[in-house]
């Protein structure tokens, strides 16, 4: 061995952030190749409109490689300007700036709309939306988009039902190698670490009211009971709260648990799911925060109007009730894995950001026929997606053998 | 008792952080330190500590200095140093200092100003010291003989110091008493395994941003920090496997799940290893052939060299730094990665332990200071007496409003009964 044989490098912030995330993204560099060799995206515009860091980095640079023209766009509070900068250096168009406000956001989003993209993959269906309001000429020319979340695909068939989308869209979200991974895992972990992060407390023991048992309720309960939590969920759904049940769960109404509740995760999606009333019964000291969704589903309003909201710590506000009692509210209500710390983990957004990657292939060779409305992600495509994965893994798949196929379709 | 005129250092004027950001900090480890704040507090309220001169010699941030608050509340004169040059936090010194307490440590330091510091700390001669890993210990017997023959007493932090101390013990050369913290049930069974535990993985994914779910976990050594790091990891979905000497211990390992092993049959799977054995080189050159391509590598125990990051740095061909505090080391075609230059994962590359931890490590401590205080010991090794061990845990569980049942007589051994039948020999 000769230390002086060894070279060091020290890469850029958001390059070296970048290169560390693609190690974690087999599957994407397996798409990125079937798309280089098939030529699909050549030649074509493609607008990504996710959360500008360095796993969505990786597919709006994967993407440029396999040949088509690529522009990013994202609102200041979720860019990261390292990445942003790695991504303009490679040659990207990017409508981004760390810290840019409301308004500068939306003249980014206008410019970013301008560059006119055949193909638009967005996150939250805000930019689909934008388009749809004031560009009805580049929704007319527009191929197709692809939508990655759940609160973003319901306003899209809201929409469709009123006839008001004009395009085909994809609901990436809605394939089973998104919501069963992404929103059980990848949100389930990252916001339940990012809570003991922020506040450098333990969950063990403490009671935990998850509200909402869908995807992402499902993944924060079992990563907080992981920690050690009691967790209680919250659900209007009788077969969902039957399932928390099941899982080990107790379920009781958020009035019913408001009472015990030393953390509550609003894990809805939905506006005012958790109310002034429910706040008003919560312990003293109690932590409110938002996995998945936004500041929406807690009653913020109510607590600003208190006027005695106060930085306790970094990333906590503390109100004081007119009772006495306090609570905190993490990251001002924002989903917090997000806001405070580095969202999803790297092998589930490969999953997503995968998907997303076949949703372009996909609108780029079928979408063209294709009416306006929401369609699914191919089932050829989610399966690409796990068996690229499995592999990766080690894993081996059982064979399906003519007796077994015979045995399936025997009656 | 003879006054030695001591040679005090020039108090810094220049501010090293934000007062009112540190009261804050301070503020919130005390709302979720029901043991120190109540039961501890109260205990002190006695007066024994009153003029007592004590040294607090532990990582300087929030946690620490809310334990120094409140022996100073109690009437102790607090000399505050830190346990490790680079986890002392600027904003909590400022906080202290305002409120009267003396500290001797600044933040952004290296080896040499820490020596300096714990020598300034000397130089206030402290009746007590609250120490980690023996540190101000070991360097009063060196450096400031004189005053090392005043000190009443030591309670010490972590096993390492423990051991530090038997040794001089064993030579003749503890004339006082102390108090091994490590040793008392409130300490080891929940610092040790559930916030070492805790904020390792919490680590290891924040600096990773790797996902735990299907990870292949390698824990190195079952003691209870590897038993905490295991759990947890194996909690959050991890596959999880452990390397350790000890028979009886893998045993207890391999019937808590884990898959147990030897290196070269473990390591090749790992996607994530961690040691927490407390020695030396626990993942060294001869293991370096196992690892497999894309590994990261942390350690949870004493040593920074638990992962011998010398040996791969030597080893290696080409040396990067992808995010902050990964250093990534090229062994032929494969890519090794180690966080926080193997120094403790969860303090250097985390936030340290969960407050509720700490709040019981610092009841062991604060009680054992004043238990020193006002018992007759021998000189040498003391282990903190069960009934106070017993009172810091029930007053924790008092704060979650649990109350215990007791033994009934009829719940009894009946041995009294049996034992009167029995001839005697």
């Amino acid at each position: 061995m000769n230390a002086s044989m060894s070279e060091t490098v020290t890469p850029s912030a958001g390059q070296g952030r970048i290169d560390w995330a693609l190690r974690g993204m087999p599957v994407l560099k397996a798409i990125e190749k079937r798309l280089t060799e098939s030529g699909t995206l050549v030649g074509l515009r493609v607008g990504v409109a996710l959360v500008l860091e360095p796993k969505t980095a990786n597919l709006a640079l994967a993407l440029n490689r396999a040949g088509a023209d690529v522009s990013v766009y994202c609102v200041g509070r979720n860019t990261d300007g390292r990445v942003a900068s790695a991504l303009a250096e490679a040659g990207l168009q990017v409508f981004a700036e760390e810290g840019a406000g409301d308004e500068r956001d939306l003249e980014l989003a206008r410019d970013f709309l301008r560059t006119k993209p055949d193909i638009l993959l967005d996150d939250g269906a805000s930019l689909i939306r934008l388009a749809h309001r004031e560009f009805p000429e580049l929704v007319a020319s527009m191929l197709g988009a692809a939508e990655e979340t759940t609160s973003g695909v319901r306003p899209l068939r809201a929409m469709n039902d009123e006839g008001a989308l004009h395009i085909p869209v994809i609901a990436v979200n809605d394939a089973k190698t998104k919501y069963l991974f992404d929103n059980v895992y990848g949100t389930g972990q990252s916001c339940v670490m990012a809570m003991l992060d922020i506040t450098n407390l333990q969950l063990a023991g403490r009671n935990v009211v998850v509200v909402g048992y869908g995807w992402v309720g499902t993944g924060v309960a079992k990563h907080a009971a992981a920690m050690g939590a009691r967790v209680i969920v919250t659900e209007l759904d009788p077969i969902k709260a039957l399932q928390a049940l099941h899982d080990g769960y107790r379920v009781l109404s958020l009035a019913d648990a408001a009472p015990q509740a030393e953390v509550i995760f609003a894990a809805t999606g939905i506006a005012g799911v958790v109310t002034a009333a429910h706040v008003a019964d919560l312990p003293s000291g109690a932590i409110l925060c938002t996995a998945g969704g936004g500041a929406f589903e807690l009653p913020m309003d109510y607590l600003d109007s208190t006027g005695t909201g106060r930085i306790v710590r970094e990333a906590i506000t503390e109100y004081t009730l007119p009772s006495g009692k306090t609570v905190q509210v993490i990251s001002e209500g924002d989903c917090l894995n997000c806001a405070d710390a580095e969202g999803n983990p790297i092998e589930v957004m490969d999953l997503s950001l995968s998907l997303q990657a076949l949703a372009a292939e996909q609108i780029a060779t079928e979408a063209t026929s294709w009416a306006p409305g929401v369609y699914p992600i191919s089932v050829d495509a989610e399966n690409a997606v796990a068996v690229i994965r499995l592999r990766h893994e080690g894993a081996t798949l059982e064979p399906l053998t003519d007796e077994l196929t015979a045995a399936m379709r025997s009656w | 008792m003879d006054e030695i005129a001591v040679a005090l250092p020039e108090s810094t004027t220049t501010p090293v952080g934000d007062a009112s950001v540190g009261q804050a900090k301070i503020e919130w480890v005390r709302r979720h330190s029901p043991v120190l704040n109540g039961f501890v507090r109260e205990t002190l309220a006695d007066g024994a500590l009153a003029g007592v001169r004590i040294a607090v010699v532990v990582h300087l941030e929030a946690k620490t200095a809310f334990l120094a608050t409140v022996l100073a509340d109690a009437g102790a004169e607090v000399i505050v140093a830190g346990s490790n040059p680079r986890t002392t936090n600027g904003d909590v010194v400022e906080a202290l200092r305002a409120q009267g307490l003396t500290v001797v440590a600044e933040p952004d330091g290296d080896y040499d100003s820490w020596e300096r510091e714990l020598l300034a700390a000397a130089d206030y001669a402290p009746d007590y010291i609250i120490d980690d890993g023996a540190e101000l210990t070991m360097r009063m017997a060196q450096f400031r003989p004189e005053l090392y023959q005043r000190l009443q007493g030591v309670s010490e932090e972590t096993t390492t110091g423990t051991s530090r101390l038997h040794a001089m013990s064993a030579a003749g050369k503890l004339p006082f008493k102390t108090l091994t913290a490590n040793d008392a049930r409130c300490k080891h069974l929940f610092d040790n395994k559930f916030g070492t535990g805790q904020t390792t993985v919490q680590a290891l994914l924040n600096l990773t941003n790797r996902q735990i779910a299907g990870a292949r976990v390698v824990v190195v050594g079952y003691g209870f920090v590897g038993r905490g790091i295991a759990q947890y990891a194996q909690a959050m979905g991890a596959r999880t496997f452990v390397i350790e000497i000890d028979p009886v211990r893998a045993l207890e390992a391999h019937m808590d799940g884990h898959t147990i092993g030897a290196a070269k049959d473990v390591l090749p799977t790992a996607t994530m290893v961690v040691t927490a054995t407390g020695g030396m080189r626990a993942i060294g050159e001869a293991d370096f052939p196992y690892l497999r391509d894309d590994v990261v590598l942390a350690n949870a125990g004493h040593h920074d060299l638990e992962v011998d990051v010398d040996a791969l740095a030597a080893a290696s061909t080409l040396t990067t730094e992808p995010r902050t505090n990964i250093v990534t080391y090229r062994l032929g075609d494969r890519d090794i990665h180690v966080l926080s230059g193997g120094a403790l994962v969860n303090i250097a590359g985390g936030s340290g332990h969960p407050v509720e931890i700490m709040d019981l490590t610092f009841a062991v401590q604060g009680l054992g200071i004043h238990y020193l205080a006002t018992t007759d010991l021998a000189d040498g090794v003391h282990i903190i007496p069960k009934h106070l061990d017993d009172a810091i845990a029930a007053a924790k569980l008092a704060s979650l409003g649990v109350t215990l049942d007791e033994v009934r007589p009829e719940q009894e051994d009946d041995s009294a009964d049996w034992l009167e039948g029995i001839p005697s020999a």
